[in-house]
């Protein structure tokens, strides 16, 4: 793929000017967004700057597109050549748009064929998170377990491998990631008692090459002596000991969140999701290895580090969100950092070569524990908020399982102001655990009345700006609803996110001003991008589309189905005064 | 559609059906299944909300519920509603989550008891499994039971803010 020069020239600049270097293997024009996090490092930062505080209040919609889909527009758009690619929720029709042309006519679609029964064992919405670029090829995940390959040019289906099982409770929104000729995928069911798993695909022919669990012994874990070395749990066999007997081989630990990888270690990171079923009593042990980062060699999967978040998971604490690879001062000292804000309400700094916790401090109100032990690594726990179906209902348990940030809302950082920017949930839950048995196809989860918000503020969500090298809060914009969206951070020094009730806005990056807003249809779960169109001006992009958990939880945003009639949720009655579904995308520009 | 178009049906069918299709039906216990009826025979509980093309119902088994007069069966079938993981889709109450809403009087696939039943037992397309290989009938009824003792709310057409 050839660069232009002025492109290569502002690359070159920017990477002069931004030492410490960031982690990331930055190839290309900053201009495009080829990538489901913009880079290997997931910072969803772009150095395109001509949108800045003083400019974006003239930020104007100049195209819009329906992407005749409703169901949770979570993902983003990609930008590659002048072209935008766009994955919707199932069906995943792959549109590709001229952004050369007047109006972005499509140059092609690609509507696949996809099992409609993905559509009630997909646990939270038939939402997908994205496609990614390389070598020519779109790659992206259907709803039903099969990982596609189109050419980026034509629209011609490269590749069709089928890498998860329906009937085993496995559906597959996530994003891939492609490193080197490897694409990296997972599989969502955590509330279907699945194995989980990563597999690693050839990105030529689509032959998946290996496969490695999150749970189980070492040989299915791909946890091998001499390469596996965990920084706080000594020993083999940690995926299979830390369970009662083969309850790991329906122990959840699915994938369902983004991936970021590290060039020079040649690490993939990623998150593992939670233990099935959710009555912890089932299982008890630390169950290894959910609610945890993992760190892998893309080549043939072998694990190298890992870390447990939140052992023994007994409130749904997937650790599916994003792996942020940034270099961080902490303590006076350079740290080669990995910066992820966990469901847990913990934000975790931690060195990305081993697996050592540096910081770890609650980014939301948290009382599952009191805080995380940065000698052991462990959280320390409050016995008033442990549950299990011995323990009956448990009340006002902090965070939900919602997350203090969902790990579809991926954050972004800025290397201009150093701090990181989360769309947060301020709420409680009540959590009533039942003994469940385990019946392929259908939810392992044991839960009798998972999800009820309580909470001390009239606020439920909040975007802020997040100091990792301390743990500190640096200012927070406060929202009627949880913030459900994806960040975006520019060199500008402006931010992006948007709310459920259908807001699209920017923020000062270093004060937190809010500068500007559009109302843009349905409320916004996805990430915004930002691209440099054909005629050289800087472009915002974002789908607007309710849905994801949030279409479980907010009861009557549905119009669409006659037969589907729901009261409204009731921590946010009047949400659907404000939005219904839809399924838009948006291009914004000065 | 009653006896009398029933009668008429049998009457004019061309396709050979199960000698018990055509038989004049009343409270046939239930195992919905073919029970005894020739190998040919197709089952078709009647769906209230069909067209019939001509204007003719096709010749159905009218099945209902063996435990409808069953006190304790509607509290049976809450519990199979949980151990057979139907909250984990539908949501604790069967308010809806993944899956549509049970508690709002409208249905997808017919709200009779012989529709509902077949929800269950033959699984439907977007995702509901087929419980029928693993629940016996009576478990099924009891199901139905609990999933028709639900009251929808008076009014759900419209919100008022």
């Amino acid at each position: 793929m050839s660069l232009p020069r002025s492109a290569v020239v502002l690359a070159l600049s920017l990477a002069s000017s931004l030492a410490p270097a960031l982690a990331r293997a930055q190839t290309a024009a900053d201009g495009q967004w080829t990538m489901p996090s913009k880079d290997f490092a997931a910072t969803r930062f772009s150095g395109l700057a001509q949108i800045t505080p003083a400019t974006v209040k003239s930020l104007h919609p100049v195209w819009s597109f329906s992407t005749g889909t409703l169901g949770g527009h979570e993902g983003q758009p990609l930008v590659v050549h002048n072209t935008m690619y766009v994955v919707t929720p199932y069906p995943n029709v792959l549109y590709a748009f001229d952004l050369t042309k007047d109006g972005y006519p499509l140059k092609w679609k690609y509507r696949p064929n996809v099992d409609q029964n993905a559509i009630g064992i997909a646990c939270c919405d038939v939402v997908n998170r994205g496609a990614v670029y390389a070598e020519g090829k779109i790659v992206y995940n259907l709803l039903d377990g099969h990982t596609v390959a189109i050419d980026a040019a034509s629209g011609k289906e490269l590749w069709n491998t089928k890498i998860a099982d329906l009937s085993k409770g496995e559906t597959t929104p996530m994003a891939p990631l492609i490193v080197k000729d490897r694409v990296l995928v997972g599989a969502s069911g955590g509330e279907f008692g699945i194995l989980g798993w990563m597999k690693g695909l050839d990105l030529a022919t689509g032959k998946i090459v290996w496969t490695a669990t999150n749970i189980g012994p070492d040989s299915l874990v791909l946890a091998k002596a001499g390469t596996f070395k965990a920084f706080y749990d000594k020993g083999a066999q940690l995926g299979q000991s830390t369970w009662p007997t083969d309850a790991w081989k329906k122990g959840g630990a699915p994938v369902w969140g983004w991936l970021s990888y590290d060039p020079e270690l040649d690490l993939v990171y990623y998150g593992v999701g939670n233990p099935g079923p959710y009555n912890a009593d089932q299982r008890l042990g630390d169950n290894k290895w959910t609610a945890s980062v993992l760190a892998r060699r893309p080549g043939d999967g072998s694990l190298v580090w890992a870390y447990q978040f939140t052992p023994h998971d007994s409130w749904d604490f997937d650790a599916a969100a994003e792996m942020v690879l940034v270099d961080l001062e902490v303590k006076g000292k350079l740290r080669k950092a990995l910066v992820h804000f966990d469901k847990n309400g913990f934000e975790y700094t931690m060195d990305r070569a081993t697996g050592e916790v540096l910081v770890a401090e609650p980014y939301v109100h948290v009382n599952w524990a009191s805080k995380i032990d940065l000698a052991t690594g462990r959280p320390v726990l409050n016995e008033a908020k442990a549950t299990g179906a011995s323990k009956g209902n448990v009340k006002d348990i902090c965070p939900t399982l919602e997350g203090g940030k969902s790990p579809a809302s991926p954050v972004a950082y800025s290397p201009v102001t150093k701090l990181f920017y989360a769309s947060t949930n301020s709420m409680c839950m009540d959590y009533a655990a039942v003994q469940t048995a385990h019946l392929q196809g259908t939810p392992f989860m044991g839960i009798n009345s998972p999800y009820h918000a309580g909470s001390d503020s009239t606020n439920l969500g909040a975007f802020i700006a997040w100091d990792a090298s301390t743990g500190k809060r640096a200012w927070e914009i406060k929202e009627k609803y949880p913030v459900w969206s994806g960040s975006l951070a520019t060199r500008g020094n402006v931010v992006f996110y948007g709310t459920l009730d259908g807001w699209f806005k920017a923020a000062n990056a270093t004060t937190g001003a809010l500068l500007w807003r559009f109302k843009v249809g349905s409320g916004v779960v996805g990430n915004p991008i930002t691209f440099t169109g054909a005629d050289g001006k800087q472009y915002i992009a974002v789908f607007a589309g309710i849905g994801g958990d949030w279409l479980l939880l907010s009861g009557d945003v549905n119009s669409a189905d006659p037969a589907d009639v729901r009261d409204p949720a009731d921590f946010a009655r009047d949400l659907a005064r404000h939005t219904s579904q839809g399924g838009i995308v948006w291009i914004f520009a000065l | 559609m009653t006896h009398l178009s029933s009668r008429l049906v049998c009457a004019l069918a061309i396709i050979v059906l199960a000698a018990s299709a055509c038989r004049e039906q009343t409270d046939v216990p239930a195992t919905a299944t073919t029970g005894g009826a020739s190998e040919n025979a197709l089952v078709i509980s009647k769906h209230e909300g069909r067209i019939f093309a001509g204007g003719i119902a096709p010749p159905a088994e009218r099945v209902s519920n063996s435990a409808a007069h069953d006190a304790k069966a509607a509290d049976e079938g809450a519990s199979l509603f949980t151990s057979m993981n139907c909250d984990g889709c539908h949501g604790g109450g069967a308010v809806g989550a993944v899956g549509p809403s049970l508690t709002d009087g409208r249905w997808r696939y017919g709200g009779a008891d012989a529709n509902i039943y077949r929800s269950i037992a033959e699984g439907r397309p977007k995702g509901m499994p087929a419980y029928g290989g693993v629940l016996q009938p009576a478990m099924v009824w009891r199901l139905v039971a609990y999933i028709k003792s639900l009251p929808p709310p008076k009014d759900v057409s419209t919100e008022a803010w």
